[in-house]
């Protein structure tokens, strides 16, 4: 079941390799990576687009979460991991050593894989990053939070109870949650890590639902590896494998005219 | 039975069989020493025991009975004391006699064969005193501002005489340890402000003059309450009651050396659970007397709690601090794996290792260094270099530091990754993450590595007793001169009381009870050191709970 909006497309400039600095929100210029020995990105280049949705699929182990990763420096805590290339966000390497990387993972907000709430209430849990921004006035983090919740489509939900331990939520609330306190301090971009592969089919159409409505005001990137979750939600889509970016367009060309036998081969499931 | 084997039932009932064995220990020792223990405050009922001995000579002997056993006549014969009795065993039962002063022994053997009667009259009154330990006698008359009463109206009297002279003691007793205490304790600063100034070279006229002046007023109060303290002490010392003992005579015990007098054959259950009662309270709350064996334990049961909190306070820290060092930010190399080793090994040196290390360095060099820089005024008599609570409180943290850090490593490496993840993904520093996620997520790992030290550390006795326990304290660690607090004190400490008591004790019978009483104690304390710790672990585990639902 693909229901892909062309609509919204169309508007859209088509050629991914032409966008202006204006439109690009990332650019990624030769990027390796190896832990250790072993290779896990090679010369990866791309552009990804302001207030669009991209997605990285691929097989296991193919370096999309990797990649999306490098994207707020996530890759720094892990022991041996060796970054070659550029990664340019407003035309400026993030790698650089003036880059403040609190400040850039403030701009560059990530959902991970599973929902990781903090053992906190729902509204600590949202006001985690202004908190830690020094914002302590009871008045702003009060709309904060049922900003930041309205978004993630949660306030409805949890408006009555916020006092709450974030424990007591379901998986797909509390992935929600994660969403909302990723968003509480309005970055520019949200990276979102596999966000439904730990839920329920329900829960997960709610948080797509909630995916297409957050690049009005965000720039996503998501990792998936559920094709259909990749059309249905993204603007463009990268298919990577074995480290390589094998091919990288806009979504409804990918899926119905792909240019590369390895792009087709994986979308009609003959590997992976 | 092959089949029975293979099933793994054997196994169960093994596992089964070894917890079983370990409760039972535990319980029996419980058991033990809480019935023994707790038995002592028991009024036991007063015997009159009319004796012929085998040469013919008669003896009246009271008192109460303490132990009995049975001897094998054989082994009489061999001792060449000869019984005309049946049977292959002798009977004979240990008597405490009190009356330490006018017997040779307060405590002796009586052999079954040589009791011709026995009895408990309701007039045998067993007498608590302040020095000397128990009397017991029948009591005749008592003498109060010099009027004689006998029969019903001594015992009324005698009542209300020995509430007032408790009354007047319990007085003179706050008059002395608090007022007197504290114009002692000023002198003792106005002589080390003197010479400290003389030392400074400050020493003035003027100042020494003001020094002076305060000195004579200090000295004026002390005169004026010493006379009051003596006045107090006179009022209680003329009345006296006049007691009947074993041996038929009549001796005046002075009321202001009784404490309290019972009546424990004329005592009901309910009479006898009350006294019981009185008698643990008074255990607990009052002062040690006669060298240990007679009097309470309160100073000991502070001295034990508050050592092992400010330990507490000062292993809590660092451990912590070491802990997310070694696991936080340390990298994990061969450096790391071997300080990690040598750490866990720290809790296997044995305990005395740490008193040496404590009075070599804690008291020796550091406190000898503090005296040196702080307080040259009081030079000779050391102040800080000297053994004392804090110095105890110190080796017994470094005693137990060990077990902190691997109980707070363990509960960090618990933490999902993904929560860490999450805070640095919001912006947060490695510092911020660690404050405001890691910790109080491992602060119920926190608390069971305190709880194991506090456990630990409250039932050491051997490094204590060259770094800061003593057999009878004067003063508290805290009181009421400034700064109230006073670290470099000496402090008393109920495993080194059980120890003193037990096998220091100059009078062993008398002591043996409280051996058991305060074993009991300690383990209470302990015990309730360790519940309110894990209420407080049980708690903040209620508040992280599940990380992966």
């Amino acid at each position: 079941m693909l229901s892909i909006d062309t609509g919204l497309l169309s508007t859209h400039n088509r050629d991914l390799s032409a966008l202006t600095p204006e439109q690009t929100a990332f650019e990624i210029r030769e990027l390796s990576l190896s832990y250790g020995d072993k290779p896990a990105l090679n010369r990866i280049s791309m552009k990804i687009p302001k207030h669009q949705v991209t997605a990285f699929i691929g097989p296991s182990g193919c370096g999309k979460s990797t990649l999306l990763r490098c994207l707020n420096r996530m890759n720094d805590l892990i022991d041996g991991c060796q970054i070659e290339g550029q990664i340019l966000l407003d035309g400026d390497d993030i790698h650089d050593k003036r880059i403040d990387v609190a400040a850039l993972r403030r701009n560059v907000g990530m959902v991970f894989q599973r929902p990781n709430p903090f053992p906190k209430s729902i509204y600590e849990n949202v006001v985690y990053g202004l908190r830690l921004q020094g914002i302590n006035d009871r008045r702003r983090l009060d709309e904060a939070v049922e900003k930041a919740l309205k978004a993630a489509a949660l306030w409805d939900e949890v408006k009555e109870r916020l006092g709450d331990n974030a424990y007591s939520l379901s998986g797909g609330q509390q992935q929600r949650l994660v969403i909302a306190r990723a968003i509480a301090i309005e970055p520019q971009v949200l990276l979102l890590d596999e966000p439904t592969s730990a839920l329920d089919p329900i829960s997960t159409l709610t948080i797509e639902e909630l995916i297409t409505e957050l690049k009005q005001s965000f720039t996503v990137v998501i990792v998936t590896h559920n094709m259909q979750q990749a059309a249905r939600v993204s603007d463009n889509t990268a298919f990577m494998y074995l480290g390589e970016m094998i091919e990288y367009s806009d979504t409804n060309t990918l899926f119905t005219t792909p240019a590369k036998k390895q792009t087709e081969d994986y979308i009609t499931g003959r590997y992976g | 039975m092959n089949k029975w084997f293979k099933s793994g039932a054997p196994w169960i009932w093994m596992t089964g069989g070894a917890v079983s064995l370990s409760l039972i220990a535990v319980l029996g020792l419980l058991l033990l020493i809480a019935s023994r223990g707790l038995v002592y405050f028991w009024p036991s009922t007063l015997y009159q025991w009319d004796l012929v001995h085998a040469d013919g000579r008669e003896e009246v002997v009271i008192g109460e009975r303490y132990e009995w056993e049975q001897v094998p006549l054989e082994r009489l014969e061999e001792a060449g004391i000869q019984f005309e009795v049946e049977g292959e065993f002798v009977e004979r039962f240990l008597v405490k006699t009190g009356n330490r002063e006018f017997v040779p022994l307060d405590f002796r053997w009586i052999w079954q064969p040589t009791v011709v009667t026995e009895r408990s009259p309701v007039d045998l009154a067993a007498f608590e005193r302040i020095r000397n330990g128990n009397f017991y006698g029948y009591p005749i008359a008592v003498v109060i501002d010099g009027a004689r009463f006998e029969g019903a109206a001594m015992e009324s009297q005698m009542k209300d005489a020995i509430a007032q002279s408790n009354a007047l003691a319990a007085q003179a007793n706050e008059l002395q340890s608090k007022a007197i205490g504290q114009i002692n304790y000023q002198l003792e600063q106005l002589r080390l402000t003197e010479r400290k100034l003389a030392l400074n070279g400050q020493d003035s006229e003027a100042a020494l003059a003001a020094i002076a002046v305060s000195r004579e007023a200090l000295n004026q109060e002390y005169l004026v309450l010493e006379s009051r303290l003596f006045a107090l002490r006179e009022q209680a010392a003329d009345d006296h009651v006049v007691v009947r003992d074993m041996r038929g005579e009549s001796v005046s015990l002075p009321l202001d050396q009784v404490m309290a007098v019972s009546f424990p054959n004329r005592m009901n259950l309910w009479a006898k659970g009350r006294w019981w009662a009185q008698e643990i309270a008074k255990f607990l709350s009052s002062e040690p007397r006669e060298a240990n064996t007679e009097g309470g334990v309160f100073p000991a049961i502070f001295g034990t709690v508050f050592m092992v909190l400010l330990m507490a306070v000062i292993v809590t820290p660092f451990g912590v601090m070491a802990a997310v060092y070694l696991h936080e930010y340390a990298g994990n190399g061969a450096l790391t794996r071997f300080i990690r080793i040598a750490v866990i090994n720290l809790a296997g040196v044995p305990s005395i290792v740490y008193g040496v290390f404590g009075l070599g360095f804690f008291v020796y060099m550091l406190g000898g260094s503090i005296d040196a820089l702080f307080y040259p005024e009081a030079h000779p008599a050391p102040t800080f270099g000297t053994p004392g609570v804090l110095w105890s409180a110190l080796t017994l943290a470094i005693l137990t530091l060990p077990v902190v850090i691997v109980s707070t490593e363990e509960g960090l490496s618990r933490i999902p990754s993904s929560v860490r993840q999450g805070s640095l993904a919001l912006g947060a520093t490695q510092a911020e993450t660690l404050w405001r996620i890691v910790l109080p997520m491992a602060s119920p790992a926190i608390m069971t590595g305190l709880i194991l030290a506090v456990a630990r550390a409250a039932g050491e006795v051997a490094p204590l007793m060259l770094v800061g326990v003593v057999k009878l304290a004067p003063q508290l660690p805290v009181d009421g001169n400034f700064p109230f607090v006073h670290l470099e004190r000496k402090f008393m400490h109920l495993g080194f009381h059980i120890y003193d008591v037990g096998f220091q004790s100059p009078n062993v019978e008398a002591a043996r009870p409280l051996v058991y009483a305060t074993s009991f104690l300690l383990v209470s304390v302990i015990v309730s050191l360790n519940l309110t710790a894990i209420a407080v672990r049980n708690h903040l585990r209620e508040k992280y709970r599940s990380f992966d639902n």
